[in-house]
């Protein structure tokens, strides 16, 4: 309700504005279910704590999910503010790579039936992609792109008006807790799969 | 009023879709983890099901899992 009828329209953009409330916090969430899943990784490899990669595993489609939507309803966002539903832009083009890691990070724990192997190829591949987290938050800046620069900075030099930081920021926490129930579920998932495949050795 | 607020000044199909997109996919990621968890939970008692008396008495003192499992599933069938 704040996002579609309360906050205010963008004196350039016009209502289109409000797609940004979908689109950014998905964006957020795709990228740090990535870093969690490589920072997860790194500590596996680390630790060998088998728990940490169940948790990855679980992570995984919750962030694919909100990348696509990411990159979705910035293609929505994209045609009636660029005039193109597409182009091979830095952000776009590093987001849609992001994806792909995402992709191949699944991929690797349902075609790799050994348990182990599977968990160490999926840690090598978020390893990998963790290099591409920085390359999408400063493509913006590194390249000259049709993506707008970051409006929203943790140093309190926000470019970003209150009445359409406070819906996004809602919007936000409602899509936190969402992206916590499932983890949950998945999480919950996981572990009965293990017990049920050693029922006999409990 | 309201085809103003359906119309958004013409950007009304890119917004209400991206809207729709978001929460349906939503959706259906829940659903289909909803699904996967309670076939999960089916597929536990099946198994749990098969094992004698005694090493049943085991799992549940051994694994709160399996004891949570269990009292979840009487409690939605």
């Amino acid at each position: 309700m704040f996002a579609l009828l309360l906050s205010p329209p963008d004196y350039l953009q016009g209502d289109s504005v409000r797609i940004m409330y979908v689109h950014v916090p998905s964006a957020w969430i795709g990228l740090a279910s990535f870093t969690s899943i490589a920072l997860l990784s790194i500590l596996s490899f680390i630790f060998k704590i088998k728990n940490l990669n169940l948790i990855t595993k679980s992570i995984a489609p919750i962030g694919l999910m909100f990348t696509c939507l990411a990159i979705v309803t910035g293609s929505l966002w994209g045609k009636p503010t660029w005039g193109t539903w597409w182009a091979w832009d830095a952000r776009i083009t590093s987001m849609m790579v992001l994806s792909i890691f995402y992709i191949l990070f699944i991929l690797s724990h349902k075609l790799i039936e050994q348990e182990d192997k599977a968990n160490k190829v999926s840690n090598i591949i978020a390893i990998i992609g963790l290099i591409n987290i920085p390359v999408i938050k400063y493509s913006v800046d590194w390249w000259n792109t049709l993506h707008q620069p970051a409006s929203i900075k943790l140093d309190g030099t926000s470019t970003i008006h209150s009445s359409m930081l406070l819906p996004l920021m809602l919007m936000l926490l409602v899509l936190l807790l969402y992206c916590a129930l499932i983890l949950l579920m998945k999480y919950k998932t996981e572990i009965i799969r293990i017990k049920k495949k050693n029922i006999k050795r409990i | 009023m309201i085809e103003n607020f359906i119309l958004m000044n013409g950007y009304g199909l890119y917004v209400w879709l991206s809207f729709a997109i978001t929460f349906l996919a939503c959706g259906i990621i829940y659903y289909k983890t909803y699904k996967t968890l309670k076939k999960y939970e089916k597929d536990f008692i099946k198994e749990f099901d098969q094992l004698p008396e005694s090493e049943k008495k085991l799992v549940l003192s051994k694994s709160k899992v399996a004891s949570q499992v269990l009292a979840t599933y009487n409690k939605s069938i």
